[in-house]
């Protein structure tokens, strides 16, 4: 029995079968309870992750990492005795150290969302480029200024279960990020950001998100409310 | 002066197009709208084929040189709305395969786990579970 059977870990996986296995493994040595959403992955990671102790959702076609998110929180809700949710990276730049600091700062209830940011203390190095990009789309954001948000696209984030039952993900690309800190701003839900440490590998470096990306965040955010039922 | 009424015509069509857009778009009404807006179109073709020359004269009216210039510009703002309609469209779809694959996802991902956890459940003590 561990200290976090309460809580969840939800790991979005395209195409990451070479780092997966180690991700899950490492994060299980502190959190016993974790789900993968394959989000239709064409090489192994199905396979991997079913070699692991981490629970497998298979989206049976690519949706995107905000839908495979919002899958990941469905069934965690539904698994018995889960409380808190914590959304991890694939490509093994989260630490679980971080999500523990995070799991706390909830247990002792100062907030129902906890946002991990990169510049709180610069404690890593962020490279250059990247850090005039998001700083940038923090400040511009209108909703990430109201929650006095620094880092507005951190895939680190611990939620309890109110704010997980709140969430309703409909980007299914990479515009979540947005739409999350967008939700967030506009529930009576408390934010709290703290800092993180993010681990630049040369693997996360590669599948990181393309700053020419942004485009199409700020496009598909700008689109947000259009064509919904 | 002279182009005034085409003006008017082509940013009325524009305006509608951004109401449209901002609007929900799948109102029941909104698609009788839609309905009617083909029909009149359809009547409208058959109309310009027969007598040509009634286009060019409402073109003149309008300030438009050409009836086929007046055609050439109503065709751009009808394809205007095919695009957001094929859009809307689009996104509608997308939302509901999102929905299908992620009830089918976690379906399948609760049997599935169950049986892969089946044995280190039976493990743990009774009542452990909080």
């Amino acid at each position: 029995m561990s200290d976090y059977d309460d809580v969840w870990l939800v790991i979005p996986a395209y195409n990451e079968g070479t780092v997966i296995a180690d991700v899950i493994e490492n994060a299980r040595k502190t959190f016993p309870n974790i789900v993968v959403i394959d989000d239709g992955s064409t090489d192994n990671s199905a396979e991997t992750i079913m070699t692991t102790g981490a629970h497998l959702v298979q989206h049976p076609v690519n949706l995107g990492q905000g839908a495979a998110l919002q899958t990941g929180f469905n069934y965690a809700l539904k698994q018995p005795g889960a409380k808190y949710f914590a959304t991890f990276d694939a490509d093994g730049q989260h630490q679980t150290h971080d999500v523990e600091k995070m799991v706390a700062l909830l247990r002792a209830d100062e907030a129902d969302v906890v946002l991990g940011s990169r510049f709180i203390e610069q404690t890593g190095e962020v490279p250059w480029i990247k850090r005039v990009v998001l700083r940038t789309a923090a400040t511009i954001s209108p909703t990430a200024r109201k929650l006095n948000l620094t880092d507005s696209h951190n895939g680190l984030r611990v939620i309890n279960r109110k704010a997980a039952s709140a969430l309703r993900i409909t980007m299914n690309g990479m515009a979540h990020a947005s739409e999350i800190v967008a939700t967030l701003a506009s529930s009576d839900l408390r934010v709290m950001e703290v800092p993180v440490d993010i681990l630049y590998t040369e693997y996360s470096r590669s599948k990181g998100q393309s700053l020419i990306n942004g485009v199409n965040i700020l496009f598909d955010i700008s689109l947000r409310e259009r064509g919904r039922k | 002066m002279k182009y005034l009424w085409i003006q008017l015509l082509l940013m009325a069509g524009t305006g509608v197009l951004v109401y449209a857009f901002i609007r929900r778009w799948d109102a029941a009404h909104t698609r009788a709208w839609k309905r009617m807006a083909f029909f009149a179109f359809v009547i409208a073709n058959v109309y310009a084929v027969l007598r040509p020359q009634d286009v060019t004269w409402i073109a003149n009216k309008l300030g438009v040189g050409r009836g086929t210039d007046l055609v050439l510009y109503l065709l751009v703002v009808a394809m205007a709305f095919m695009t957001l309609n094929t859009f809307m469209r689009f996104r509608s779809l997308e939302k509901k395969l999102t929905d299908l694959a992620r009830t089918v996802a976690v379906n399948d991902g609760q049997r599935v786990n169950k049986e892969r956890f089946a044995e280190d459940d039976a493990v743990l003590p009774v009542g452990s579970e909080r």
